[in-house]
């Protein structure tokens, strides 16, 4: 599904991404971890094609198709979705009128036929009754006054409503409390149906209980530096980052 | 040559205008007028709007009506409203589009013309009371030629059912016209009313309005007082609205210019007694080489006042907007709260804005802020929508609606709101 041969990006002339490689089945859940300024946004970042990022080297095939060629809206009708780990707030636009629109121009791009307004709510409203999302939160402005808990929440439920083939997770536990947590995991999880993938970013072991890895790579100065199951972030819960660094300084010695 | 032109027309006036104390006061404001003339480039106050196209042109008053306003007015936005209607081509009544729905007769919706014969006490209270003519040459002008405009008049304790919409035509079909129309609004103790004030134009020819509307609101009245102005064609505007209030008062105002060629706001509000509310909220929208000049100010003159201010702009083409917000907190305006912002988003490299808050306090207890913005659309939240599948061209309309949407809600009368909400669509 996904394929990331030695990327290498950069933003404002500082190098972030120093060789990615990685492989991401269909139904597959993978998890991305590792200290602060590993380079862990900016993969996120730059598989979502934000433009602040200058990808210098290798390539991205997502379903034989080549990511990196296309727009960010491109990407996401192909079937990417970017969990972000700040939602942005849009004040004047509903949710609703926001999701009409991303799914009847994922329609578009895909030669269908919009959906109607009814069949619409129809699906709205099982998707939040999925979700356990709150009725008022889709009337309201996009993420307007919403709490943490709320807007990662809201993040879930649009990944119900756009049924992506993958979806990456930008540190969708930062700022939550266990409640929200466990609550944003149950909905990840309902997802799961063996063909769509994850890409979970994060930087605790602890959103790993929730949501199980198959793999887990942990991302060190811009590489992967080492791959596991997910006994390995166990591993690294229980001893941190620094013997993983240790690694690599003595094998870049060596 | 526009001055020669109303030297004229008030010599005309004068010949055939009954001695009086009205006469008295346009005589003398005229005299202001003279003294003053035409507000140049080299004032302060209009530094950035030039009038030269304005006065270098030739208007003309004229009572002539064509059929064409029947079809704008039945066309309109406005007219689809359960209101009361008073309709004005040129600065003339139009007997015909009016209506009044208002039941009881102890309200009175007129025009000015019939006002001051049949509330001839109301009239003398309030008229001239509040839009200073002094140091003014364009109220002064108005005052001198006035046309006519709207009267209205809620005694106290009451409220007004159904908005009062004062539709105002320029129809220039024939000829250049000028129109200077006079509304007085008064709204006595616990009274409630909403305005609409709406302008259009007509016809290939040029308009010119010079209008001023004077609100005076009895203690514990509740104003409420859209402007609409939709002027397409060669249309300049210059417009003073003055709100006078009474202790325990609240204002809420929204201006929204979505077209002219050069439009000019002035919006005052003067709080007279305490705990007062004003909020004033506007949007424009230019395009090609308008021009629009929104001058507020608000005078907080007693404690306890809170005023919001919130103007908005959307610039395309080679247009120009200004922006000036005075706040004046006066010695014994203690404890006063004013706020006010003015966001600008250019969509050319040609458009400009101009914008200056200009705070004046002169109390020690207070909290004022402002803020002034001018950029581009928000980039976090276009790529959030573009991560979305919302195609570029797609999600900047609906950032700019919101973005606008913003401030037509400011408005309470949500079948308006809505059809407002299309027009700005439309535009953007």
């Amino acid at each position: 599904m996904l394929e990331i041969k030695d990327l290498k990006a950069e933003i404002e002339g500082k190098k972030i991404l120093n060789g990615i490689n990685l492989v991401v089945k269909p139904g597959e859940v993978h998890a991305i971890m590792g200290p602060n300024g590993a380079g862990k946004s900016t993969l996120s970042a730059v598989l979502a094609g934000r433009a602040d990022y200058a990808v210098t080297g290798g390539e991205v095939s997502f379903n034989g198709k080549d990511l990196l060629e296309m727009s960010p809206e491109d990407r996401a009708r192909e079937g990417v979705f970017l969990a972000f780990q700040y939602p942005v707030e849009i004040p004047g636009v509903s949710t609703t009128n926001f999701l009409k629109t991303a799914i009847n121009e994922k329609r578009k791009y895909l030669g269908l036929e919009p959906m109607e307004a009814t069949a619409f709510l129809k699906f709205m409203r099982e998707k939040m009754e999925l979700m356990e999302m709150d009725k008022a939160l889709t009337s309201r402005s996009l993420n307007e006054g919403f709490s943490g808990g709320e807007k990662k929440r809201n993040e879930v439920f649009q990944m119900a409503m756009l049924e992506p083939k993958l979806t990456i997770m930008d540190e969708t536990d930062s700022g939550l409390d266990i409640d929200a947590l466990r609550l944003v995991s149950a909905g990840v999880n309902k997802l799961k149906d063996g063909e769509r993938s994850f890409v979970v970013i994060t930087h605790y072991q602890r959103l790993l209980d929730y949501i199980v890895p198959d793999f887990v790579h942990v991302l060190y100065k811009g590489r992967i530096v080492k791959s596991g199951d997910a006994s390995l972030a166990k591993e690294l819960e229980a001893k941190g980052y620094d013997w993983i660094k240790a690694e690599v300084e003595q094998e870049a010695n060596a | 040559m526009l001055l020669e032109t109303i030297k004229k027309d008030f010599i005309q006036y004068k010949a055939q205008a009954e001695p009086g104390e009205f006469l008295t006061l346009r005589e003398a404001a005229f005299a202001e007028f003279e003294k003053l003339g035409f507000p140049t480039t080299k004032h302060e106050e209009w530094k950035y709007t030039n009038l030269k196209s304005i006065t270098d042109n030739t208007f003309q008053s004229t009572c002539e009506i064509k059929s064409l306003v029947n079809e704008l007015f039945n066309a309109s936005i406005e007219s689809k409203l359960t209101a009361n209607f008073l309709v004005f081509v040129n600065g003339s009544l139009v007997n015909e589009l009016s209506k009044i729905i208002e039941k009881d007769n102890s309200i009175v919706i007129s025009s000015l013309a019939t006002s001051r014969k049949n509330n001839q006490a109301i009239f003398n209270q309030h008229f001239g009371k509040y839009a200073k003519v002094e140091g003014q040459a364009m109220n002064a002008l108005n005052t001198a030629l006035l046309s006519d405009g709207a009267f209205v008049f809620v005694p106290k304790g009451k409220t007004v059912v159904h908005p009062v919409v004062i539709f105002n035509i320029s129809d220039a079909s024939d000829l250049n016209v000028l129109a200077q129309p006079r509304n007085l609004i008064v709204v006595e103790e616990q009274s409630t009313l909403t305005i609409v004030e709406t302008y259009y134009a007509t016809g290939t020819n040029a308009s010119f309005t010079n209008v001023v509307t004077e609100t005076y609101a009895g203690k514990s009245a509740h104003v409420e007082h859209y402007k609409i102005q939709q002027q397409a064609g060669a249309c300049y505007q210059n417009n003073f609205t003055q709100f006078f209030q009474e202790a325990d008062t609240n204002i809420n105002h929204v201006t929204l210019t979505l077209d002219g060629t050069l439009v000019r706001n002035n919006l005052h509000f003067y709080m007279n007694g305490e705990n007062c509310n004003s909020l004033l909220y506007g949007l424009y929208v230019t395009d090609n080489k308008d021009l629009v000049d929104n001058h507020t100010r608000v005078d907080h003159a007693k404690p306890n006042c809170f005023s919001d201010e919130k103007y908005k702009g959307i610039l395309k083409g080679h247009s120009t907007a200004v922006f000036n917000g005075k706040i004046m907190v006066h010695l014994d305006a203690q404890k006063t709260n004013a706020y006010q912002r003015n966001q600008n988003i250019l969509l050319s490299d040609d458009a400009t804005v101009n914008t200056k808050p200009q705070l004046e306090i002169f109390a020690d207890d207070v909290k004022c802020t402002h803020g002034a913005t001018v950029g581009e659309l928000d980039e976090e939240s276009m790529f959030y929508l573009r991560s979305r599948g919302i195609p570029e061209d797609v999600a900047r309309k609906l950032l700019l609606t919101a973005y606008a949407v913003d401030i037509a809600e400011k408005i309470k009368i949500p079948e308006l709101v809505e059809l407002l909400e299309q027009k700005i669509d439309g535009k953007l």
